[in-house]
């Protein structure tokens, strides 16, 4: 079929992959230097967390679980940041985990550093680094009943009962509001299992958007107060707190690189359809 | 060169090097990839003796006299006899402790995480003081008729011959239908997903390092 009878319908289905990934990486250059600005509109579900965040009572804080490195940076970077700026905005005290892979409580370290900077918070009394503490279930069994006992020390080594703002915070009943921000299945359902299910504690979620779909499920069923879905929820949740940064830069690109993706789609189901109709009608 | 400088560049000739499989495998991009597994290997290693291992098991055997510590890396070890015939049951008694406390947990899991999914699916077919009929229609009779043609396309106990059978069929054909339009949904995400990693990429190498050669790549798209 590729030889040189072969029909332009029935050539352009034969299109090397890497001329399609150079005309992808061409409109991804074209958009992230000369970007054509679309709106960007807060969903009902990108909203649920904000809400979420804004509901959690003075005395309680919130647990941000950064479950993700550096392969889903892209997403739940700026889903971190755009969570943590949240926070802080409503004066929510928060402490950041990891249960996998550790690589994420670092780069979200670095990222609560940052933001709290701009807001003059201080480590230790309006956010602190719970780290990365294996053992998935044991680590949520044993934090629903003792928080000082299960995490020990802090990020940096430090006994978490000499921070201030653990003062008063015991069990799971301190705890307001978990945010899941993950690229890995099934920690969420570790937070529903043991926690949520059990105690009644709120959880929202932020997924890269290979993982979304599987949410939405929780999310009807009211296990879930809200969903940053990919680059997407992250760019909606920096309109929400008023800061657009690298998500809100994404979305415009993504919006030409989806267009490109549908073309390419629409090109090569014609070149099918019409490519096999040359070949019935032609004879043998 | 600063540390920063020597960091961006090294982070830049490593994505390009590994953007390399796009064309065909190549050694540039197969170095670059075992690189990355060794390091999170080592990374992994450090992490949990530092934030786990350190504070949780060593100090208080070794510093807090609680001696007893030492059994556990030694009932963990225990695993090792798997290489050994003779000594095969010694590793199986801790692998039936561990599947028994998987099991435990599934178990403990199970309902929480399923029954409010099971309660979610009983929507009201009616309108009343709290949801207008647009929404009835809508979304629960939407989700319901999904719901009801789905199962049915799973439904495997009755063949599609007779009156109900060649009913079931049809229903089970719809429900064919909203699994692909679901399966199309989430691969449309898992597309745009893999587009924002890539983005991601591009804006580093963009907006990050060829920015700090040259300024006006800084500046643009951020």
């Amino acid at each position: 079929m590729a030889g040189s009878h072969a029909t332009f319908w029935q050539r352009i289905q034969q299109i090397p992959r890497y001329y399609i990934y150079l005309l992808l990486a061409a409109v991804v250059t074209w958009q992230i230097l000369f970007p054509i600005a679309l709106p960007i509109l807060p969903s009902r579900v990108t909203q649920g967390v904000y809400d979420a965040i804004a509901a959690v009572p003075d005395d309680q804080l919130i647990i941000i679980s950064t479950d993700w490195d550096a392969s889903t940076q892209a997403e739940t970077g700026p889903q971190t940041e755009a969570i943590i700026h949240a926070c802080f905005q409503n004066g929510k005290r928060f402490a950041v985990m990891n249960l996998q892979p550790p690589m994420g409580v670092k780069l979200a370290n670095d990222i609560a550093q940052r933001v709290a900077a701009e807001y003059g918070a201080e480590y230790g009394v309006d956010w602190c680094n719970w780290g990365y503490k294996y053992g998935f279930d044991n680590v949520l069994i044993a934090l629903a009943k003792n928080i000082p006992k299960t995490i020990g020390d802090d990020f940096h080594g430090n006994p978490v009962t000499d921070l201030p703002m653990m003062e008063g915070v015991e069990n799971i009943e301190s705890v307001g509001l978990v945010i899941e921000i993950t690229g890995l299945a099934n920690v969420t359902e570790l937070w529903i299992g043991l926690i949520q299910g059990v105690y009644g504690t709120p959880l929202a979620g932020a997924y890269t958007a290979v993982m979304v779909p599987s949410y939405y499920p929780f999310l009807d069923s009211g296990q879930l107060r809200g969903v940053l879905n990919g680059a997407k929820g992250a760019a909606e949740m920096e309109v929400l707190v008023k800061r657009p940064d690298r998500a809100s830069a994404i979305m415009p690109v993504q919006s030409w690189a989806h267009m490109l993706i549908i073309a390419l789609i629409i090109i090569g189901n014609l070149g099918y359809i019409f490519g096999r109709r040359r070949t019935t009608e032609r004879p043998s | 060169m600063s540390l920063e400088s020597a960091t961006l560049w090294a982070a830049a000739i490593v994505t390009l090097g590994v953007y390399t499989i796009l064309y065909r495998e190549n050694p540039i991009s197969r170095i670059f990839e075992h690189i990355f597994v060794g390091l999170s290997a080592g990374y992994l290693i450090v992490f949990i003796w530092a934030q786990n291992l350190e504070g949780k098991w060593w100090k208080p055997m070794v510093h807090e006299g609680k001696w007893y510590w030492i059994f556990a890396p030694i009932v963990g070890l225990l695993f090792y006899f798997i290489y050994s015939r003779r000594l095969l049951w010694m590793a199986r008694l801790v692998m039936g402790l561990f599947f028994g406390t998987a099991s435990g947990y599934f178990f403990r899991q199970f309902f929480p995480i399923f029954s409010p999914q099971i309660y979610g699916c009983f929507k009201p077919l009616r309108a009343d003081a709290s949801i207008g009929w647009g929404d009835v229609i809508l979304h629960n009779w939407l989700f319901v008729i999904i719901l009801l043609t789905v199962l049915s396309y799973f439904f495997f106990a009755v063949p599609h011959e007779g009156r109900f059978g060649r009913n079931l069929g049809r229903s089970a054909l719809l429900g064919r239908w909203f699994l692909m339009i679901a399966f199309g949904a989430m691969f449309a995400y898992t597309a745009m997903a893999r587009i924002s990693l890539f983005i991601g990429r591009v804006q580093f190498l963009l907006n990050d390092w060829l920015g700090s050669l040259i300024p006006w790549f800084a500046q643009r798209g951020t």
